[in-house]
């Protein structure tokens, strides 16, 4: 995987898994490879993967087992919770972008309305 | 966390030459640190004061290990191998870091050579720039120690060897030891360092944690470090 040498690295770590926590690649109370495979198949730090991992248990977005590994938190209710909040992050910076070009909150549910209609129109044609 | 590594006013020069100055320098343990300088800073003469095999004035710990004949046992260098006749064979090698170092563990050689796809039946003077670089660091690696100084491992070789170093330094480290990688490129081995320290003007100008510098500069980690030449970070 390719990270942006920009942005820290264990953020970009956590982003990656909690997508394929959400897109189903790890599904509730999946095992997580372990810490060392990671690192490998990221070409990443052994201890920046565990930075992540860290505080994705400090979230409770995965679990930690003793001597079994880390399992993505069988807690729907947190993964729901997990996704709506990784669906705002991506709106605010939407919204903040639309509202710094003076658009109004209705003209910009209008334009996310007309974007999304136009699109489903160019999948049809 | 303890420290593997402690420098402590290390002075060094070479024909009345001031090479290095009031050198201070920490390293803890466990983690996988790039050493970046320009060609001549100093990077390689401060591996070899560290391993002992170039004497400065000042204090220089490994582990608890002070003397330099003391501190050789805990630091495995990327000898450059130019001390063996170039019709040797890579066996012949192995052979030979075996009855020189008590902790090479020829299991974990054999595991980095099949990994690298390394023969042995090859003659140092057969192998490609990208294959030798290879076993410099099977060789390196197959000692278990507490400091890995690795020196240039990636300077002129393919990208496709230098993935496979980079794979292979990921899965080999053991965990409780710290390695310094020197290198003067940095962009391709950023992901996988903890910290940089960045030698000029004959001392340590930074030492610094990659993702604080990621989070704190906003730039990745090749322009913060050229931006140490162009007169200071830029903070605007």
């Amino acid at each position: 995987m390719k990270f942006d040498d920009k942005v820290p690295i264990y953020y970009q770590i956590k982003n990656y898994l909690y997508h394929e926590m959400l897109t189903g690649t790890l599904n509730p109370g999946d095992k997580l490879p372990a810490v060392r495979q990671l690192a490998v198949d990221l070409t990443v730090n052994v201890n920046t993967v565990q930075r992540a991992l860290s505080e994705m248990i400090t979230e409770g977005t995965i679990e930690s087992q003793r001597g079994k590994g880390n399992f993505v938190t069988a807690d729907t209710t947190r993964l729901a919770q997990l996704k709506e909040q990784l669906v705002m992050t991506q709106l605010a910076q939407v919204y903040e972008q639309l509202h710094a070009l003076n658009l109004t909150d209705e003209e910009i549910i209008a334009s996310l309305k007309r974007y999304i209609e136009q699109k489903g129109a160019g999948q049809n044609a | 966390m303890p420290n593997v590594l402690a420098i402590q006013g290390l002075t060094y020069k070479r024909n009345q030459k001031l090479i290095l100055k009031n050198i201070d320098l920490t390293l803890e343990t466990g983690k996988i640190v790039g050493l970046l300088g320009e060609n001549g800073a100093g990077k390689t003469t401060l591996m070899r004061l560290i391993t002992g095999s170039a004497q400065g004035s000042g204090d220089i710990m490994v582990s608890d290990a002070t003397t330099a004949t003391a501190r050789k046992a805990h630091v495995s260098f990327s000898e450059q191998l130019h001390g063996f006749n170039k019709n040797v064979k890579i066996s012949r090698v192995v052979d030979f870091y075996q009855t020189v170092y008590s902790d090479f563990d020829l299991n974990r050689y054999h595991e980095l050579a099949d990994f690298l796809q390394l023969n042995g039946e090859l003659k140092l003077l057969a192998l490609s720039k990208g294959m030798r670089e290879k076993l410099i660091i099977a060789l390196t690696l197959a000692r278990q120690t507490d400091l890995y100084l690795l020196d240039e491992p990636f300077g002129g070789i393919d990208s496709m060897s230098r993935k496979k170093i980079i794979s292979s330094i990921i899965q080999w480290k053991p965990d409780n030891a710290t390695m310094l990688i020197s290198d003067h490129y940095v962009t391709e081995i950023a992901p996988i360092l903890d910290e940089i320290v960045v030698v000029k003007d004959q001392t340590i100008a930074v030492h610094q944690k990659t993702d604080t510098i990621r989070s704190e500069s906003g730039m990745d980690i090749e322009d913060y470090y050229e931006s140490l030449y162009a007169g200071g970070v830029d903070h605007d």
